[in-house]
């Protein structure tokens, strides 16, 4: 690095050119491109173009822009992000060797300059002035996949390009769609296996796209390409990094709703005696990391993945361990703020906690450090050898003692049972290396290529298939070696983290430094020891920063023992709890002193009870303080310039702050009102019960008469008023005078003030007719809404005296221009829209949220908000199952998500489920499943059900293929809306797409309305008409009468309704139907019968597993798996089986009708079949005709002739008929002609006619003119 | 089974408070343990009116488990969820409607559905405060923190009388599925005064001489009052005789501040005369202003629990002077949802006459949300 940046300033600065060829160009493109430009404004060039053409398309256009622009806004939230915000969660994300731990070694490298060989656990670092990391690797198991993708800020999805995408890839990606979809960025690794750079190019874009599909068009892919020594390129790590650096998320539903904690770092507090007793015993740990998401309560229920449910005992919040660089600088981190955090990988500098300090030595130090830690004394060695099991036996007696002595280490713990399951982890390995990879193909991607890439790719393929065989190989080396090597360590004591017993509690304070007073010596003193200490270990930058926090550390430490506070705490402590004698443990020593203290402070209470205003006023209020208190700030004040001097420590630096904090706490402590409503501060809680001893032993019992008495009163809201106040005398009366309108008003709200105030802006105004100036009357007393520097002016205005006329216009001016401000902002206020209004509204509940607290000191802060976001937190959680201690691998992310209010509940949970589509089988009812709800993650027995259309819900037997349908279990209360995914089994891999289903919570209850369809069926034995005899279809009296009214059917179709019961036999009963029914009818009843949700929730303890095995949990098996284990053979039902259809003949009898009937009928409808006829009788019987040879000969003669005869006739006939439909044509013909002819000759006639008829007309004419 | 383990029960002594802390359990989810319930009385164990109340909150509940012992003296309660609903109450006539309406209010919008619930027994009695005052000023109170919509109403149809009641109330409140944080630091200046006299079974005059004497004293302050009177007849006056008046004074910012006073019940000490229940119910008002605040002091409770319950924001009351049952009330909330208020006094100032001094309630909510309300 150091030698490129050398090059660069050896390398001359680019001049540029103003003259020659290159320059004239430059200016040519230049002047063109400022063309360019003044074409583009059209609007000015062709404002006919866009002029209005038509107003309804104007209309339509300006609607769609604003359809666009609403669509973009989002409901506003109120934004809840801390000042400080915990580190960003990156989870690195892909299947095995794909580079996860490479990519985040790099990273790290990147961002910090320092190596770390092994990355276990959770690794946090400083990446910029504003921004913190914590890398996560997420390995292959599908229970770390869910939890991870629940509190990922940003995931990398790494992928292999020289073999396409895996299952876990799109697994991981469906995850993170039901639990709110975090930040993904891909990142494709082995792209140095491509030789050719034309497939380079395709398989890039082809994974680009599929990428696309499943994220979003255009979602980020990064390319790493190739690795150098082992690691990726420097560029492009760094690159990615400031990807990283830069990136904005979004808040997800979950994630902002919740606490939630990513555990960097587990203590185990167990009493090492009770674990000697009972190795498996519940176990006490304590749990370190970031608090994310939402305030956290002390004493709330947490779910840990994997674990269970459990509470918090104790929650405090430490220093941070891998702050944000304190000031602001334009420069970038320097390599002190460059810090890194993961303890579970063995980094991370010193942490301590109330009970002890940890520090974290690099391998290096570790032998050496060892050796100057360890005590000379003899005494204090053989101590040292019983200490572990009698830790808390001291800790108890309040005997505290410098020790260096190890405490049980996770690691330890670890490497104790890993050594335990060698054999097995040995399998487990085996077991990887014959993995098989779990290629997803995807349709559209082969159709895609084309065969040329197909064949490209097969070939590829090929050569992979060597590739990963020879790499394989190499791997099982690798892995081998690597075995080798854990085993050394494991033979190696654990001597990584030192702890440093400093039971420095208030207790041990009182024994060993009766300092307790407020002197200088003690600090001088522990300085001192902490000089030593310095000399003993400053070989290195880190050390020494550690002994820096060590110091600040003490010395905070040391403050809390001078004010006798216990460590924060958040006071989680009920009256009754502090009052009640059985409960209390007293803590003798502690109790005492802060009994003293509690003395002094009530003998002080009245004095500062009035002194008790607004922080910061220290100084004033110092002096009205009791003489003790004094001296206590003075002490504090003291010290502020000579350590300030010490130079850049920052513990320092807010020493004075500190000081006046703890200052400003004791003031809190004061009896005010919040003490008579808590009871004691926090400090004191424990001080409250005044119990007497006798002996030590033997406390008096004394029955608090009061108290029972208040816990049996009359339970009533009523407040009864003071009796003190007399309501007939007239100062009382004054004294609320104020309260009504008709009561003095404040000066800012006055009627008159205010009406002065509009004076002085609307009273002066010039009348434009006539000329007159009216003047404001309130014009020369005005000045307390005005700004300084006018009244200024107007002091000055009387002195001077001078009538300018220049100077009132001026003055004129500015007043109109105030006016017009103001009118304007009434006025814009008036323009903006519902969304700015709630936007605003937002906004301003914000500031308040930030605003209210922030003079607090944290720890009263805690105690009223609950613990921020971005603080480092420590959880004592008690009861832990040993497992979790003994089987802990860091590998595997402890969570802690805490749980909302009866969260932590269980009871009956609607959901809408839809089988996901890529998952090849459909689900069954009552099958176990496995589902990630909330936090959880759990085996529960779902029952499917679909709605009908009258809002029953109806049990199904199965899934659907491709619809959503309903599903009921019993599991814990979550939230509506909330999604989840059901799995099959979490253990192994398999090679199918293991998301079985997903979906959303919709109702919570306690009780459950599935039905499913039930038919009874029952055989008529007797039947009347349309009444009917049935039985067998219930058993009892009782039974029918429940069913009284209810509607039966028939196969047959007929409808009937349930009559009443009969006597006997037993269960029958008398129905009646619209019509005759058969007695081979079967008769049912169509009923509903309510279903019962298993009550089954079977948390996933897969953290509890042994180390190796922990994605090998199995919970309850399917009834379909069981068999299948067992070898049972489903026995199909003898019913279900096909027989051969035999079918009976059916028989049916002739119809009779009674006689009377037949003879009432009328002579259509009666029957007409005539009797038979009796036998003829023989005479009448006609006998046979039996013809001679000869006879017979001529009759056969006879017909042939006559059938000639009949042909002959025939013929002629058919002649005859031709000749006469010629004839007939013929005559047609004729007549045609004839007709045409006569209707000629009529025509003559008629045309004779007519002209004699002329003629004689005009004769008749001329006559008569001859007459004339 | 697990998750069950992770959590013991609250436990309590004494029946003081049953109703505050059965209301919160139900909220929180967490179970609740109560001993030693009039264990040393003469009579121990559960009153009626406590069993009836028990028995409202499982009405209301689904899935909620009671355990009483023998003697009744010591209760277990695993609170279900809210389902609402319709609900038809008959409260036991020892105490009065607002017992349980109080408790009934707080649970309100966090319903599965809507509740409309009938109260019968008594509506007016002096020990509670009455409906007509959760009318006046509970209502408006929860329209504060967002509750509104349809059908938010408390109706009285028939008034009865403490001691034997029978009267009836409509209650109805829309379910919410979050809360709306408040600033309420200003309760401005009174602007009128209104109330309600009623009377039943006696002669409609009282009401009038009521109304006539209690404006005899707050006139000095305020000329803006009316005083509604209210005689209820036949069927709807109940079983018992009996009048007193109801006070609320408005300010001009909204605030609602309330007093009342109620005739002596029938044969229980010495009848009182209208004109002093009126002077005096006038001075209880005064006392109230006095104390003043933004929430009069019936309501304190309801105000605090619904800061609670609120989004994940700061919310500020100012109240008067806490009283008691407040008081007990900020400690059980510490208990079931682990929120401390942060309590400032605000000292009254010397020269501005504007009664005692005042308690300025901080809190951030807990982002409690309606878990009952079904999503579709």
């Amino acid at each position: 690095m150091e030698g490129r940046e050398q090059k660069r300033h050896e390398q001359k600065r680019h001049q540029q050119k103003h003259s020659g060829p290159k320059a004239e160009k430059k200016k040519k493109r230049k002047q063109r491109e400022q063309d360019a430009e003044q074409e583009q404004d059209e609007r000015k060039r062709n404002p006919r173009a866009f002029a209005v053409r038509s107003a309804v398309r104007m209309a339509r256009n300006f609607h769609r822009t604003q359809d666009l622009k609403t669509k973009k806004h989002h409901i506003p939230l109120v934004d809840r992000t801390p000042l400080e915000p915990p580190p960003i969660v990156v989870v690195v994300m892909g299947p095995p060797k794909v580079g996860k731990s490479t990519l985040i070694r790099c990273l790290i490298k990147n961002y910090t300059r320092q190596k770390l060989a092994d990355i276990c656990g959770p690794v946090t670092i400083v990446s910029g002035k504003k921004r913190r990391l914590t890398f996560i690797e997420c390995n292959n198991d599908i229970n770390t996949m869910i939890d991870l993708a629940k509190v990922a800020d940003l995931v990398l999805m790494l992928i292999d390009a020289s073999f396409g995408f895996e299952m876990e890839t799109f697994e991981f990606l469906n995850i993170c769609q039901v639990h709110g979809f975090p930040r993904v960025m891909g990142v494709l690794t082995h792209l140095d296996s491509f030789k050719n750079n034309k497939t380079l190019n395709k398989t890039k874009k082809r994974l680009k796209h599929r990428f696309w599909t499943e994220v979003y068009q255009g979602a980020k892919l990064f390319y790493l390409s190739g690795m150098v020594y082992g690691e990726y390129q420097t560029r492009e790590v760094k690159n990615l990094g400031r990807f990283i650096s830069v990136m904005k998320f979004r808040p997800l539903v979950w994630q902002t709703s919740h606490p939630y904690v990513v555990a960097d770092r587990m203590e185990d507090l167990t009493d090492p005696e009770a674990i000697r007793l009972n190795p498996k015993c519940d176990r006490t740990v304590s749990l370190y990391g970031y608090l994310r998401g939402t305030f956290l309560k002390n004493k709330c229920q947490i779910h840990i993945p994997g674990v269970g449910d459990f509470s918090v005992a104790d929650a405090s919040f430490l220093p941070d361990p891998c702050p944000l660089p304190e000031m602001l600088k334009k420069r970038a981190l320097n390599e002190r703020e460059r810090l890194l955090y993961a303890p579970m990988a063995g980094v991370g500098g010193l942490v301590y906690d109330k009970d002890a300090v940890y520090i974290d030595m690099p391998g290096s130090h570790v032998s050496h450090q060892q050796e100057e830690v360890r005590p000379t004394t003899e005494l204090v060695q053989s101590l040292m050898g019983t200490h572990t099991t009698l830790d808390a036996k001291m800790a108890a007696s309040k005997v505290s003692l410098f020790t260096g002595t190890a405490a049980l280490t996770p690691e330890e713990v670890q490497d104790n049972s890993s050594g335990k399951q060698g054999p097995v982890e040995s399998r487990v390995w085996d077991a990887e290396t014959q993995r098989e990879r779990r290629k997803a193909i995807f349709a559209e991607e082969d159709d895609e290529g084309s065969d040329e890439e197909d064949s490209e790719e097969e070939d590829n393929e090929e050569l992979e298939s060597e590739e990963e065989e020879t790499e394989e190989e190499a791997e099982q080396e690798k892995k081998e070696v690597r075995e080798e090597r854990k085993a050394m360590k494991e033979d190696a004591p654990p001597i990584k983290r030192q702890k440093l017993e400093e039971r420095a509690q208030v207790s041990g304070a009182v024994v060993e430094m009766p300092v307790f007073a407020d002197s200088e010596d003690e600090l001088e003193k522990s300085e001192g020891e902490e000089e030593t200490e310095e000399e003993e270990s400053d070989e290195d930058d880190e050390d020494e920063k550690e002994v820096e926090e060590e110091e600040m550390e003490e010395e905070e430490k040391k403050k809390k023992d001078r004010k006798g506070t216990a460590p924060p705490d958040s006071g989680h402590c009920s009256e009754e709890d502090t009052d009640s004698d059985d409960e209390v443990e007293d803590d003798d020593s502690e109790a005492e002193v802060d009994e003293e203290e509690e003395e002094d402070e009530d003998s002080s209470e009245v004095e500062e009870q009035e002194n008790v205003k607004a922080p910061g006023k220290e100084a004033a209020q110092s002096k009205m303080l009791p003489a003790d208190e004094e001296v206590k700030t003075d002490v504090e004040e003291k010290t502020e310039p000579g350590l300030e001097t010490a130079g850049a420590l920052r513990w320092k630096e807010d020493l004075a702050q500190k000081a006046t904090e703890a200052y400003l706490r004791q003031q809190r402590a004061a009896p005010n009102v919040r003490k008579l409503v808590y009871g004691a501060v926090v400090e004191e809680e424990n001080t409250d019960n005044e119990e007497e001893e006798l002996g030590g032993l033997f406390r008096v019992s004394r029955p608090e008469k009061s108290k029972k008495i208040r816990a049996d009163a009359v339970d009533c809201s009523r407040f009864q008023p003071d009796a003190g106040h007399d309501w007939d005398q007239e100062e009382m009366l004054a004294s609320i005078r104020d309260c009504f309108v008709t009561g003095k008003w404040e000066g800012d709200k006055d009627a008159s003030t205010l009406l002065k105030e509009d004076d002085e802006l609307y009273g002066d105004f010039e009348d434009l007719e006539t000329g007159e100036v009216h003047k404001a009357k309130g014009d020369k007393t005005e000045g307390e809404n005005h700004d300084d520097d006018e009244e200024n002016e107007e002091e000055e205005a009387p002195l001077v005296k001078v009538d300018d006329d220049e100077a009132q216009k001026n003055k004129r001016l500015e007043k109109k221009k105030r006016l017009k401000e103001r009118f304007n902002a009434e006025y814009d206020d008036g323009d903006a829209t519902y969304f700015d209004d709630l936007k605003e509204e937002m906004q301003k509940q914000a500031e308040l949220n930030r605003a209210e607290f922030e003079d607090m000191d944290d720890e009263t802060r805690v105690q009223y908000e609950g613990f921020r976001p971005g603080m480092y937190v420590r959880l004592e959680i008690p009861a832990l199952p040993c497992e979790f201690v003994t089987n802990f691998d860091p590998h595997y992310p402890i969570i802690l998500g805490g749980l909302g209010a009866s969260e932590g509940n269980i009871g009956y949970l609607q959901m809408r489920l839809k089988k996901h589509r890529w998952y090849n089988r459909i689900l069954k009812t009552r099958d176990p499943l496995i589902l990630s709800l909330g936090w959880r993650r759990f085996q529960t027995m779902p029952l499917y059900h679909i709605e009908d259309h009258n809002g029953r819900h109806r049990l199904l037997k199965y899934t659907p293929e491709h619809m959503h349908c309903g599903a009921s279990i019993w599991g814990p209360i979550t939230p509506q809306g909330t999604g989840f995914l059901a799995v099959q089994s979490v253990a192994g891999t398999q090679a199918n797409f293991r998301i079985a289903a997903t979906g959303v919570v919709l109702d919570l209850d306690k009780s459950v309305t599935i039905v499913k369809k039930l038919k009874l069926t029952g055989y008529p034995y007797k039947i009347f008409k349309n009444t009917c005899f049935i039985q067998g279809m219930f058993n009892t009296v009782l039974e029918v009468a429940k069913f009284e009214g209810a509607s039966i059917r028939t196969v047959s179709g007929l409808k009937g309704q349930i009559k009443k019961a009969l006597r006997t036999p037993p269960g029958a009963f008398r129905a009646t139907f619209e019509d005759r029914a058969l007695m081979s009818d079967i008769v049912f009843l169509r009923s509903w019968y309510p279903v019962s949700v298993p009550q089954l929730y079977n948390p996933v303890t897969s953290l509890l597993m042994p180390v190796g095995q922990k994605d090998a949990w199995t919970g309850m098996r399917t009834v379909g798996q069981l068999k299948h284990d067992l070898g049972i053979k489903n026995k199909p039902n003898k019913d279900s089986l096909y027989k051969p259809v035999v079918r009976q003949k059916r028989h049916f009898n002739p119809l009779h009708i009674p006689k009377t009937l037949q003879k009432a009928l009328p002579f259509k409808s009666k029957p007409k079949n005539q009797e038979a006829k009796g036998k003829t009788p023989l005479d009448l019987r006609r006998p046979a005709v039996i013809r001679e040879p000869h006879e017979r000969k001529v009759a056969a003669l006879l017909t042939a002739l006559g059938t000639v005869y009949n042909h002959k006739n025939k013929k002629a006939q058919a002649e005859q008929h031709m000749k006469h439909k010629d004839f007939l044509k013929q005559k047609e013909k004729e007549e045609v002609v004839k007709q045409k002819r006569l209707k000629e000759e009529r025509k003559k006639i008629y045309r004779a006619m007519g002209q004699k008829e002329k003629k004689k007309l005009k004769s008749s004419l001329k006559g008569a003119s001859k007459d004339n | 089974i697990a998750a069950k383990g992770g959590m013991a029960a609250l436990t309590y002594e004494g029946c003081n408070f049953l109703r505050q802390r059965l209301v919160l359990s139900t909220l929180s989810g967490k179970r609740v343990k109560i001993r030693n319930i009039r264990s040393r009385d003469d009579e121990p164990g559960l009153r009626d009116f406590e069993a009836s109340f028990i028995r409202l909150l499982d009405k209301v509940t689904n899935g909620s488990r009671i355990e009483i012992n023998q003697t009744g003296t010591a209760l277990f309660y695993q609170p279900g969820l809210l389902c609402g609903g319709s609900v038809e109450h008959e409260c036991n006539v020892q105490r009065s409607i607002g017992y349980y309406l109080e408790a009934l209010i707080m649970l309100a919008p966090f319903m599965k559905n809507p509740l409309k619930a009938i109260l019968k027994g008594v509506t007016n009695d002096p020990i509670d405060p009455s409906v007509d005052l959760l009318k006046a000023t509970a209502v408006p109170l929860m329209k504060m923190f967002g509750i509104n919509g349809e059908g938010l109403e408390i109706k009285v149809v028939k008034r009865g009388i403490a001691p034997r009641g029978g009267g009836e109330v409509h209650f109805s409140c829309p379910v919410c599925r979050a809360l709306k944080p408040v600033l309420l630091t200003d309760p401005g200046k009174i602007k009128r005064i209104r109330g309600t006299a009623y009377s039943v079974r006696v002669s409609p005059q009282m009401a009038n001489r009521i109304v006539d004497s209690a404006r005899s004293i707050l006139n000095k302050f305020i000329p803006d009052i009316y005083i509604y009177t209210d005689h209820m007849k036949g069927a709807s006056s109940g079983k018992s005789p009996g009048f007193g008046l109801t006070l609320v004074a408005e300010t001009v910012n909204g605030t609602l501040l309330s007093a009342e006073l109620a005739s002596t019940p029938q044969g229980q000490g010495d009848p009182v005369l209208p004109e002093e229940l009126g002077k005096n119910c006038a001075k209880l008002l005064l006392e109230e202003i006095y104390r003043g605040g933004c929430v009069d002091s019936n309501n304190q409770s309801l105000a605090l629990l619904y800061m609670t319950l609120d989004q994940q924001d700061v919310s500020k009351t100012l109240l008067g002077p806490l009283s008691p049952y407040t008081i007990e009330f900020l400690r059980h909330i510490r208990d079931f949802f682990q929120i401390m208020f942060k309590i400032e006094t605000q000292k009254a100032d010397e020269d501005e006459q504007k009664g005692g001094d005042k308690v300025l309630m901080t809190c951030v909510g807990v982002g409690y949300s309606n878990i009952s309300k079904s999503h579709k």
